[in-house]
């Protein structure tokens, strides 16, 4: 095996520039949107601007895929990030109804209580590590409900999905070997939970669902449910994770908008979609040009691998005002942090559910806390933005 | 006031029913936004154009 030595992944183009920084990569992003054309040292093309954003991605010759190569580990294409055009609108209606504000709304007791019950184990304290108290487990616990996994798999499927989302090894090599051996792993675990599903009687929950949905006339296979099942574990539970590290930790610095916060609790939602911008969780995605296309005057050919940056068109200046201050009021705020196109998240309203209530049970039983004295938040941005070690300090009791 | 879902560019983000569930609903075959209420009531003005800026894809527009 090559070895390709990495030190560190340098996993966005903002990030090879002077100005990053682990603790506030904003500024790296806003240089970044503030070039032209940009792209990598290797050629690899780059869209950062906002306004060129909604139009590259919303063009029919930009795809998801290489048609070779998928996400996240896998050996085919996920469903449905990994496909295009009708193939991917077919997938697409008959997941997005599962996913509505509607659809999702019912899972917000379950929320409220798995929340109450992660915090309940720390409140006594007057401290606790949350990355590990709360924000890894919470939405794990969510998407076992959903699913209809066995709670006791908890474990098992956190295993994988560490492994594909920040894969260990020295190399490129060795990473991607490791990310696609904890893929292996994922199918043969998803297999064996659909054949006892099978066997046993029929449940409410999303397996449930997708073992007697009916799509063009026919049952979905077995190959199809696993599919579509990789994509949810790996994407819904990091992601939501990671999003509620970066808000904690935001408002643990923040205190005088946390107390606006909890003063009027309406302004939450906007809180959320303001942090969702500043922080974006999910810096960036890949997209290939099928043909050769020009977008906002710019040159795209054919074959083009691009790296597509949320998180500098999030702080795009000609978009955002001011866009280092994090403004609840901010009147247009049609940020990307869940991407935007066909590929837009598709759990985008089940995480704002989760963040919405965790941060209303979390504020309410916590409502003063700070970072605790002598110790740092710790961020990674690879892959996802997230506090990794989140140390607060509160009143006990 | 009258306002528009340009059904081609939705992509379902929720972003206008969660802004102004008095003017937007989603479809329940294809979750692509419709509107509820047009012409645009007086008081709903405000909300109408508050869900123009905050569609992440450009696609609601108002017209008076």
């Amino acid at each position: 095996m090559t070895a390709e030595t990495v030190t560190p992944p340098h996993f966005c183009a903002a990030h090879l520039l002077g100005s990053w920084d682990e603790h506030h990569p904003q500024r790296a992003f806003i240089e970044l949107a503030g070039q032209n054309a940009p792209n990598r040292p290797d050629g690899t093309l780059v869209v950062a601007r906002r306004e060129e954003m909604t139009e590259f991605l919303r063009h029919p010759a930009v795809h998801a895929t290489d048609g070779v190569n998928y996400h996240m580990g896998a050996q085919r294409p996920l469903i449905p990030l990994d496909l295009d055009g009708e193939a991917h609108r077919k997938y697409r209606k008959l997941l997005d109804p599962l996913f509505t504000p509607k659809r999702v709304a019912r899972l917000e007791a379950t929320i409220r209580a798995r929340t109450n019950a992660l915090i309940d184990v720390f409140a006594d304290n007057g401290k606790a590590e949350l990355m590990l108290g709360l924000c890894a487990p919470l939405p794990a616990h969510i998407f076992i409900d959903l699913l209809g996994l066995p709670t006791d798999d908890l474990p098992i499927f956190l295993e994988f999905k560490e492994a594909v989302v920040r894969p260990q090894g020295a190399t490129v090599d060795e990473q991607q070997a490791n990310m696609l051996a904890a893929g292996e792993r994922t199918y043969d675990y998803l297999a064996r939970v659909l054949d006892e599903r099978r066997a046993g009687p029929p449940r409410d929950d999303l397996i449930g669902g997708f073992l007697t949905v009916e799509m063009d006339g026919g049952r979905l296979t077995d190959q199809e449910i696993i599919d579509i099942c990789y994509l949810l574990v790996i994407a819904g539970l990091d992601t939501v994770t990671c999003s509620l590290s970066c808000m904690i930790a935001w408002f643990a610095e923040h205190p005088a908008e946390r107390r606006r916060v909890l003063a009027g609790p309406e302004l939450l939602g906007k809180a959320i979609e303001e942090l969702m911008r500043y922080e974006s969780p999910v810096p960036l995605g890949h997209r290939w040009v099928t043909e050769d296309i020009e977008v906002h005057g710019r040159h795209f050919p054919a074959g083009s691998k691009v790296e597509v940056v949320w998180a500098a068109a999030n702080v795009d200046p000609d978009t955002f005002p001011d866009p280092l201050t994090v403004d609840f009021d901010r009147p247009h705020n049609a940020h990307v942090g869940f991407a935007a196109g066909p590929h837009r998240c598709l759990g985008s309203n089940l995480a704002r559910l989760e963040l919405r209530v965790a941060l209303e049970e979390f504020h309410r039983r916590i409502p003063e806390y700070k970072i605790t004295p002598g110790e740092d938040v710790v961020y990674t941005n690879y892959g996802v933005r997230a506090a990794i070690h989140l140390p607060i300090t509160f009143p006990a009791g | 006031m009258r306002v528009t879902v340009d059904r081609d560019r939705c992509q379902g983000h929720a972003l206008c029913v969660l802004n102004a569930p008095a003017l937007f609903d989603l479809d329940e075959i294809d979750s692509h936004a419709y509107v509820l209420a047009d012409p645009v009531p007086g008081e709903l003005a405000g909300s109408a154009r508050s869900a123009v800026e905050n569609c992440p894809e450009q696609a609601i527009a108002v017209a008076d």
